[in-house]
């Protein structure tokens, strides 16, 4: 995260612009809500019920987040006169059936930590432009982020055996995580070349789709079924 | 005996179904576990589920059967878009991608996925596999089947005969046209989702009037022979554009609705959208009607087995059994795609030699709880547990005390009603309860009406055509008697209409006893029973689910088996 710290105070402006807020606010409530069904599942999957407790809290406090984001964002688009954005479906990936606990602990605390570290330099953002609402809201969610980032660790290390294992297994989940980024730009960039592919297929198609037209036209009532 | 798992994945509400010996053993929505809302990934969490409830593994499935032809499919997709060529452009690579990059593999992958070998995945047609969900699990022996959804491989309404274990396919209405899609393309239109919001235009249809019938008739045309027709100039689902409908419906009914502007039906805007409800609600159940004669005519049958999204419309339903020759109607509560993977694992188990089985009695045939579990996660989370000695007497008493509860008993429920297995409950008798559940807890349209659960014996003292086929899966309406109406204002439309759930014994048995307790304390053998989520969450499944749901929303207590579950202090 330090690492990126420079590029996202060069780049506040931009994000935080009047424009953009909202979508960023949108953002961020579709990653609650994608958090707070990896928790659900998590606490249905985990063999302790002590765990399950905690996770349903984190649950819990990933909802809540994700509400005041979304009203956040909705006030910011009202602001504007314009109408607040659809969320679209939540992203998840199954993490805990797919790594295992301790896995999906390392992650968890990994990704509560960049976003600690990401809301505070908004936060000192928000501070430096006056915009009080916004500080307001990311101080109010960081407090959660920093219980769950505690948490988490101290799950992890009592799974792992010891705080050396937890921070290898937190390692190793920055490691993936960043594979992970990776192959979602390859996804990205291979998503943009077939559209391009496929859409000078599409235009080779032509006589083929006048042919179409004469010899299979579409018809309307009743068909007899085979 | 054969072990027979049915898939339906790929488009919206996934869903795995078992059939073992020819009973249905479970089915369950694959959005129940991934507690994603209409959650359309292949349902291997389902899969699994449906198994650990059988006690089986994968090693012991004879047979997989998908609910679609996959290659029937693009067939239809490619002939669709390039019959729209040069407007079909946006929409050539995104179904291209989504077809040729998962869809057309789809059976390899469910082998590779459930672990069974290849040989045993089979696929059945799609409207096949609907009209078998709602046949060979109904009362009948044989019936006409009416199957009306958005599209399957290439029919989008069909007409099959129904006897004993063998479903023959008669007629069809194929794509583009389509009533499910018209329906869809107008939810839009409204401002609603799709494949959601279509509820939600059936209870707001009651606040409108059908002035718009003119132009209506543009849009669809109804034929004497009970086809239907498509202006498609007015729609654009059969050129890839989200929302279904053309810039020239606008010209015609308006502009959309934004979606996100709160209902006021008070206002000449919004009325006039209720009005557009009223008249699609009106047009699609003559387009019903007229569906469901040509189905009498054509089978002879005095029974009739509904299914396919659009027979998640009850007020059609509801007037296809009043005002057809049909005497008996039944409509499977996933009657959706959902529904699929039960048709395709019953058509699986009577290609393998085994007979019907028997009529659904009841939904619950999803997960079970654990409730040894419950009581350790909700004693660690701090809340109030403690073991009652009868579950349903202790639901009463905190109904009585005007508290809403949340009801956790048994397997969860199949399809998009909660039928008393995962359902919040309130007396009906007052108009706030219902307000105050809208408002804090469901965060619905204040339109939408909340349905009354009846113990089944009583049902006719105080609704009027209660059908004993339809009634028990929610999937019928009726009329509530003018001597009760203002004492079941909470649950009662303002056309004076409830989608009332019948409740028998068999059917939801917890549900049944707190019913039979309420009588015993207003004389009223009612309830209103609502599902256990919030907005835009699937319906809570497991313990943990219905514990999660309990940490995030305001209601006063819930009942998990013999668990009554509190805040603490």
């Amino acid at each position: 995260m330090p690492f990126f710290t420079p590029l996202i105070t060069l780049l506040n402006p931009l994000v935080w612009r009047r424009g953009r807020a909202a979508q960023k606010f949108s953002a961020f409530a579709l990653a609650e809500r994608a958090s707070m069904v990896d928790m659900q599942e998590a606490a249905r999957l985990t063999p302790s019920a002590e765990r399950a407790a905690l996770y349903l809290r984190h649950a819990a406090d990933e909802s809540r987040h994700e509400k005041l984001f979304l009203a956040r964002s909705a006030e910011i688009r009202e602001e504007l006169g314009k109408a607040p954005l659809v969320p679209s479906a939540a992203d998840t990936e199954g993490l805990f059936a797919a790594l295992g606990e301790e896995f999906f602990l390392a992650f968890v605390h990994l990704g509560e930590a960049v976003a600690l570290e990401q809301f505070r330099l908004y936060i000192e953002y928000f501070e430096a432009k006056g915009q009080d609402r916004n500080r307001a809201l990311l101080a109010g969610i960081c407090s959660d982020e920093t219980r769950h980032e505690s948490y988490t660790f101290t799950l992890l290390a009592n799974l792992c055996g010891s705080e050396a294992a937890a921070k290898k297994a937190v390692s190793r989940a920055r490691r993936w995580r960043a594979w992970r980024a990776w192959r979602r730009i390859g996804l990205k960039l291979s998503g943009g070349l077939h559209g391009i592919l496929m859409l000078a297929l599409y235009i080779l198609c032509a006589p083929l789709a006048l042919l179409i037209r004469f010899v299979a036209p579409a018809k309307g009532g009743w068909r007899q079924l085979k | 005996m054969s072990v027979v798992l049915g898939i339906s994945a790929l488009y919206h509400d996934a869903a795995a179904a078992l059939v073992v010996g020819g009973e249905i053993v479970a089915a369950i929505q694959e959005e129940r576990l991934s507690r994603i809302k209409n959650d359309s990934s292949l349902p291997f969490r389902a899969a699994k589920a449906c198994l650990l409830r059988g006690g089986l593994c994968a090693q012991d499935i004879d047979r997989v059967v998908y609910y679609e032809n996959p290659y029937a499919k693009l067939e239809r997709v490619l002939l669709s878009l390039m019959r729209s060529f040069p407007k079909t452009w946006r929409q050539f690579p995104r179904a291209l991608a989504s077809q040729l990059g998962a869809k057309l593999w789809v059976i390899d992958q469910l082998a590779e996925g459930l672990g069974v070998e290849r040989e045993r995945v089979e696929f059945v047609s799609h409207h096949e596999s609907h009209a078998a969900s709602a046949f060979l699990c109904s009362p009948f022996e044989e019936a006409a089947i009416l199957v009306v959804d958005a599209v399957g491989e290439a029919a989008s309404t069909s007409i099959y005969s129904g006897k004993g274990t063998s479903i023959t396919g008669r007629q069809s209405v194929d794509y583009p046209h389509s009533l499910g899609l018209f329906y869809a393309a107008l939810t839009a239109f409204l401002g609603f989702r799709v494949n959601e919001g279509e509820y939600k235009v059936m209870g707001l249809a009651a606040y409108g009037a059908p002035c718009y019938r003119v132009e209506f008739e543009k849009l669809l045309r109804v034929s004497h022979d009970g086809s239907y027709t498509l202006d498609l100039s007015y729609f654009a689902h059969h050129i890839g554009v989200d929302n279904g409908f053309s810039r020239k419906l606008e010209s015609l009914l308006g502009p959309r609705r934004p979606g996100h502007r709160p209902w006021d039906l008070t206002s000449d805007g919004d009325q006039h959208y209720a009005n557009v409800a009223a008249t699609l609600q009106l047009v699609t159940e003559e387009a019903m009607l007229a569906l469901a004669r040509k189905a009498q005519t054509l089978v002879g049958s005095a029974n009739l087995c509904l299914a396919g999204g659009v027979a998640l419309n009850c007020v059609a339903n509801a007037r296809v059994l009043a005002e057809t020759k049909f005497e008996r109607v039944f409509v499977q509560p996933a009657a959706g795609d959902a529904g699929g993977a039960l048709g395709a694992a019953l058509l699986g188990a009577t290609s393998l030699g085994e007979g019907r089985a028997k009529p659904l009695a009841t939904a619950a045939l999803g997960i079970d709880l654990d409730l040894e579990r419950a009581f350790q996660i909700a004693t660690e989370m701090g809340f109030s547990v403690r073991r009652v000695d009868s579950p349903a007497e202790a639901a009463t008493e905190k109904l009585i005390a005007k508290r809403i509860l949340g009801v956790a008993s048994g397997p969860s429920e199949w399809g998009p009603r909660a039928l008393g297995q995962r359902s919040i409950l309130a007396l009906p008798q007052e108009r706030d309860v219902r307000e105050r559940i809208n408002r804090v807890i469901k965060k619905r349209e204040l339109f939408r009406p909340f349905a009354p659960a009846v113990v089944a014996e009583r049902a006719s003292e105080f609704f009027v055509g209660v059908d004993p086929d339809m009634s028990p899966f929610m999937t019928s309406v009726c009329a509530v008697r003018d001597e009760h109406a203002a004492s079941l204002q909470a649950v009662t439309h303002v056309d004076k209409s409830a989608r009332v759930q019948s409740v028998t014994r068999h059917g939801a048995p917890l549900l049944h006893a707190i019913t039979c307790g309420v009588a015993q304390y207003n004389g009223m053998p009612i309830v209103l029973n609502t599902s256990l989520n919030g907005p835009g969450e699937p319906i809570a499944a497991s313990a943990t689910d219905v514990l999660s749901f309990f940490a995030r929303h305001p209601i006063d207590a819930l009942l998990i088996g013999d668990l009554m579950i509190e805040r603490g202090s």
